[in-house]
């Protein structure tokens, strides 16, 4: 009888709990079983219990890294219904907001990339790297992790020094331009650990709904911030890095590529940002009706679906993140694969078990 | 593949509606394993299902696609208490199939088993229905605190 060997729900690459049960013939993975929902707040149900007010501040907390989004989606359906608009500079703020998350949530996902690879070196640069994104949003929004900039109308609080968000911005498109990608493309050591390792096909991406860096790596070109633009993304120009690598390699390779585009937005995005006004007068009444909204967070999609009777209170309120999309996919990944890799394959992914259980 | 395309091979067909966010369209009896095929067969992907309560007692069904960046929503309602499976045609629909039948009971057939997800496995189903009635306005932590005092909740 093949062994299964649990792994989690506390397990070795992330801090977040999840379990993978794996069934190894000698070292081979030949089978795998994931389960979720250690981080089950019900937070749809309170949403349905909560105005619409309470509920930025309640889905700023379905994720720790990725909150920003969260409140960006619940905002613009709350401005789909309500047909509000919003001034141009905060449009050009929240992109810039956006694109920072994205920045310090790819360097935390190369830092500990790097770590499990085994190449502590590259962890602490791409964690001092980090610091400085952290830094600037701290800067912009006097906080680290919830930002709290998101609210139906515009956004909470201005840019008020714009040179040094650029200045944080060029130091980490400089390094990782000419430290972070040169080392992850090129060294043999995450070479040898990364590629071939934990291949995700086109066809399988496509059959399980993947989103974001995963599908990106898997050859799909699927970016909503260039499909549906949103905010000024539309009047931005940048690129969607995707490789036909199919493996853990590939999406380390569209991460970093990544940092570098993220990069690019900012610079672009503080250089177009007109002066004007960041934020409405009044919190928009809702009327009835539904509507979705669709955000490329840093792991990919976020879908939000939400429905309103006019009151101030919604009557449903569902969020699909893209751990929730991209986690099944593990089972693929490590099927055939060695014991010892199932640790870094999963991490490949960028799960967020908080998003995915909500 | 274009949006009315892509509805006018549902079966029964349908006309779309376009909104500010995608394509809608509600098909009463919708054969949601005919165009779980048709949409896979033509590289539209799953982007979710949402589950929403009917007054009726029913359940309205939604299932939202991404075709080539486009959003195409295809809803239908459910009054029997089951819808059929499409997990074993698009494996993208199975967490989402089994976290609807952990909030509000709703079996999918077909389905050679469906364990909870966000629940533990000794729960029951339905989560979200059975307190459903507790209404708007009341206290969600005071509801939490009542849950926590009942003797046999585990969450």
């Amino acid at each position: 009888m093949s062994p299964v060997i649990p792994m989690g729900p506390f397990h070795p690459a992330l801090e977040e709990p999840y379990k993978i049960d794996v069934v190894c013939e000698g070292e081979r993975v030949i089978d795998a079983s994931i389960r979720v929902g250690f981080n089950f707040r019900a937070i749809e149900w309170l949403a349905e219990r909560k105005n619409y007010s309470q509920d930025i501040a309640l889905f700023e907390r379905v994720c720790g890294i990725c909150s920003n989004v969260h409140t960006l989606s619940l905002s613009r359906a709350i401005e789909q219904l309500s047909g509000t608009e919003v001034p141009e500079r905060a449009q050009y703020i929240r992109v810039i907001v956006a694109e920072a998350e994205r920045l310090h949530s790819h360097l935390l996902w190369a830092g500990i990339a790097c770590e499990l690879i085994g190449f502590e070196t590259l962890f602490m640069a791409c964690f001092s790297l980090r610091e400085k994104i952290m830094d600037l949003l701290e800067g912009i929004s006097g906080n680290r992790v919830n930002y709290a900039m998101n609210r139906p109308g515009g956004v909470s609080r201005d840019i008020l020094d714009p040179a040094a968000v650029l200045a944080a911005v060029r130091a980490v498109s400089e390094a990782t331009s000419k430290q972070l990608i040169p080392v992850l493309t090129t060294d043999p050591t995450v070479r040898a650990r990364c590629a071939g390792v934990g291949i995700l096909t086109r066809e399988e991406a496509i059959a399980y709904g993947t989103v974001g860096p995963t599908a990106r790596a898997s050859g799909l070109a699927q970016d909503i911030r260039k499909s549906a633009p949103y905010e000024a993304y539309g009047k931005i120009d940048f690129n969607v890095p995707t490789s036909d690598g199919c493996d853990v390699f590939a999406r380390v390779v569209v991460r970093a590529l990544e940092i570098v585009e993220s990069c690019r937005i900012i610079q672009q995005a503080i250089e177009m940002m007109p002066a004007g006004p960041f934020q409405g007068d009044e919190f928009p009444s809702v009327p009835e009706g539904e509507t979705t909204v669709r955000i490329e967070g840093p792991r990919g999609e976020v879908f939000y679906y939400i429905a309103s009777d006019g009151t101030d209170i919604p009557v449903r309120v569902r969020v699909r993140t893209p751990t929730f999309a991209n986690m099944p996919t593990a089972r693929l990944m490590v099927l055939g694969q060695g014991l010892s890799d199932v640790g870094l394959i999963q991490a490949s992914i960028d799960p967020c078990y908080s998003c995915t259980d909500r | 593949m274009n949006a009315e395309t892509i509805f006018a091979a549902l079966k029964p067909q349908a006309v779309p509606e376009l909104r500010f966010d995608g394509y809608w369209a509600t098909v009463p009896d919708l054969d949601v394993r005919a165009m779980a095929e048709s949409m896979l067969a033509s590289g539209v992907r799953l982007v979710t299902l949402t589950a929403m309560p009917e007054t009726s007692g029913g359940y309205r069904i939604m299932y939202h696609w991404d075709a080539d960046g486009a959003l195409l929503h295809v809803v239908t309602t459910v009054m029997t208490g089951s819808i059929p499976t499409i997990a074993d045609i698009l494996p993208a629909a199975d967490w989402v199939e089994r976290e609807i039948r952990d909030y509000y009971a709703l079996e999918f057939e077909g389905r050679a088993e469906t364990p909870t997800l966000m629940l533990q496995e000794t729960d029951e189903p339905g989560l979200f229905s059975r307190t459903a009635v507790v209404g708007k306005d009341l206290d969600p932590a005071q509801t939490a605190r009542d849950a926590a005092n009942r003797e046999g909740e585990s969450r």
